[in-house]
């Protein structure tokens, strides 16, 4: 999806959002800005602590009691969810917001029949007779692709197994047709024939019904399989952000390149050594000066301490000084990356 | 493959505590460890009426590690392998069958007997976070092998402590530190430097870079690689990524249902995957790559309960090829050409037309 000239559903601006416990505050989030728009697949995609499932739970406003907003806004549907009061975010939970999660057991309750939990759903949020509701969620089910879908109804959780609780799961979050579905790691406890099943029924649910899906995810096979544009994610910052194949084929950042490479190449027989990033990820109860990056970067320079550089680019754009208008040529040209020369490169972009 | 084929004769680890004390004769021609249709079964839960249900984990697996080399285990979830690797080490007895490992059948050997065979055997676990005792220092942990050994005094073992620390890339004075304070790939390499204070001869190593980030994996695959070297290690290789294992790995083996369904070389394996369940194996790994060609799900269904194991050929039930022949007779693990395994009635000839 080339730069989208509709709204965005989501609009996510300056988010910042911390942890404070007794050893002080862990800021997780620290200014993250981006944009979805109708109908695509936007993914996140980030390594443990880098702020990407602590940026859905702050759309959602879902943190745990430690966590904040501290500042930002977050726009759906010309609303700001961070300004919302419980009651109303209740009625955008679950209903215009669909969400699933990494684990279906723990979100699903295991004392009721799943029926029941997605009859639950949809007569908390439409207005509808329980056999109208029953009746929805027949037909949810063989959307999902549930066998013997009325049948399956009076299961028990612990009845099905995690590719099917998963389908159970996305099943509720569809119920009352969202505009935007939040996944976050659906597929990462699944097993890899089932996860390609889910996400080619992720893919396909998405095409039929239109909705917009931000999902989040650590790796980059399913991220190239499933999403249109992606936002990486590093010390809770966006560090790049483009099309996926403009993304895969050209990393500008030298922390996207470093991600790309540390990963074997299925079609490569000679088995060379991998390249892995030196180091481990930043502290972010202390999160560096400067770019988060810098100390595991091959290209850091004394500016990149200094000051935590913008975002570079328009629609495909990387938080690096080395895309800086005056910046030396010799990163992007000796590792055949492309931030051309003739295109507009301006401050922060959004 | 790294491997070094000079990696047995650079097998020179200083050990401060004297001889190993082998199992066994050296044979070097013999795999270091031979497998024969051993079996692990669990009784589980309760049944009202008629026998309790029995759990077929490891249900018939023939497998031979050589000297050396990095085997693979792949398959999914509740698949067998990792009760594959606890039977082989014997934190599980077996229900039947037999492990040669360097010549000796451990499989029903005492306790005591195993003593020795313990030595020789280590593991590196999933999650280093779990796997370390948080109230030990570094230097207690990775001495805790040597000093259950009996091998070196307090001040050799803390030389060697030093010396294990480098090898994996940890700073000597790391060692009065907790584990808590570590992040999760600095915390595998402790665990890898307590699994190798003994200098085993074989290292399980079980899923142990799922638990770590993408960017941190490579740095400790790129380690076991060196250790392999410098050590002559040989390694059991067990994990869900497939693209990792074919990487790291020599040869691999492809469980299902308890079973080995195929095995051969690495290159063999992803260029001519021969069993349906390998086929859909890998046309199910996500390619990082946004212009690849991706195929519909390869096979529908999920994989059966290993306490009602389908009759015949066990991945028939969601076996895109299979035919009356594959419920009637389960196909025994054969080679189809060059050493390549394959537990499959179709394997190496013209697949049927599905069935209807």
């Amino acid at each position: 999806m080339t730069i989208p000239q509709m709204n965005p559903v989501l609009s996510v601006r300056d988010l910042a959002t911390s942890f404070f416990s007794q050893r002080g505050e862990v800021q997780a989030v620290r200014g993250v800005s981006f944009d979805v728009f109708p109908g695509e697949v936007l993914g996140i995609v980030g390594e443990s602590g880098s702020g990407k499932s602590i940026t859905a739970m702050s759309i959602l406003r879902l943190l745990k009691a430690s966590g904040r907003i501290k500042s930002g806004s977050v726009h759906f549907d010309g609303q700001d969810l961070t300004a919302l009061d419980e009651a109303d975010l209740r009625d955008i939970r679950g209903n215009r917001i669909g969400m699933i999660f990494q684990d279906p057991m723990t979100s699903l309750n295991p004392t009721l029949t799943v029926g029941e939990q997605v009859i639950e759903t949809i007569l908390r949020h439409r207005k509808a007779t329980r056999a109208e509701a029953r009746a929805r969620a027949v037909e949810l089910f063989e959307l999902v692709r549930i066998p013997s879908a009325a049948e399956r109804l009076k299961s028990y959780p612990h009845e099905f197994s995690g590719g099917m609780r998963q389908r159970v799961m996305i099943a509720i979050a569809l119920a009352c047709d969202p505009k935007l579905l939040i996944a976050d790691e659906p597929t990462t406890a699944l097993d890899v024939t089932i996860q390609r099943q889910i996400l080619g029924l992720l893919k396909d649910l998405q095409s039929r019904l239109g909705m917009a899906i931000i999902l989040i995810t650590h790796d980059l096979g399913v991220i190239a399989e499933v999403t249109d544009r992606i936002v990486v994610m590093y010390g809770g910052l966006v560090m790049e952000t483009g099309p996926v194949r403009d993304l895969f084929a050209r990393p500008m950042h030298p922390y996207t390149r470093g991600l790309l490479a540390s990963v074997p190449d299925l079609r490569d027989e000679t088995h060379r050594r991998l390249t892995p990033i030196p180091g481990s990820p930043p502290d972010m109860a202390h999160p560096p000066t400067g770019c988060p990056f810098t100390p595991r970067c091959p290209h850091a320079m004394r500016q990149c301490q200094a000051a935590l550089p913008p975002i570079f680019g328009t629609g495909h754009g990387a938080r690096c000084w080395l895309h800086h208008p005056d910046a030396p040529s010799s990163f992007t040209s000796s590792s055949g990356g492309e931030v051309s020369a003739q295109r507009r490169v301006r401050g922060p972009s959004s | 493959m790294t491997t070094n084929p000079t990696a047995s004769a650079m097998r020179h680890f200083p050990l401060d505590g004297g001889g190993r004390e082998g199992v066994g004769a050296q044979a070097p021609g013999q795999p270091l460890v031979s497998i024969h249709d051993l079996h692990k079964h669990f009784i589980t839960g309760r049944a009202l009426f008629g026998p309790r249900p029995i759990l077929r984990a490891v249900d018939g697996v023939t497998l031979d590690i050589n000297r050396g080399e990095t085997l693979g285990l792949v398959g999914e979830s509740g698949c067998g392998k990792s009760t594959l690797a606890r039977t082989l080490i014997r934190l599980y007895r077996p229900t039947s069958g037999s492990i040669h490992f360097d010549g000796t059948d451990i499989a029903t050997a005492s306790e005591r007997d195993l003593v020795p065979f313990r030595r020789r055997v280590q593991m590196i676990f999933q999650d280093p976070y779990a796997s370390l005792n948080g109230r030990m220092t570094v230097r207690d942990l990775i001495a805790e092998p040597l000093e259950i050994a009996r091998i070196g005094t307090p001040q050799s073992r803390t030389a060697k402590v030093h010396d294990l620390l480098a090898r994996v890339g940890l700073h000597a004075d790391h060692a009065n530190r907790f584990a808590h304070e570590f992040s999760g790939g600095q915390r595998q390499r402790i665990g890898i430097a307590r699994a190798i204070a003994l200098e085993p001869d074989l290292v399980i190593c079980d899923e142990p870079i799922s638990a770590l980030d993408v960017s941190v994996q490579a740095q400790v695959v790129n380690m076991l690689e060196d250790l392999q070297d410098q050590l002559g290690l040989t390694y059991l290789f067990i994990t869900h990524d497939l693209s990792m294992v074919r990487h790291i790995s020599d040869r691999i083996g492809v469980m299902y249902l308890g079973r080995i369904v195929e095995l051969a070389s690495n290159t063999d394996l992803y260029r001519r995957p021969s069993h349906p369940y390998t086929q859909a194996l890998l046309a199910s790994i996500p390619v990082p790559d946004p212009t690849a060609a991706r195929p519909a799900a390869p096979v529908v269904g999920e994989i059966p309960s290993p306490l009602h194991i389908p009759s015949g050929c066990r991945f028939r039930t969601r076996c895109p090829i299979a035919t009356d022949l594959c419920a009637a007779s389960e196909p025994e693990l054969r080679d189809i050409g060059g050493g390549h395994l394959a537990a499959c009635h179709y394997a190496g000839a013209a697949p049927p037309q599905p069935a209807a």
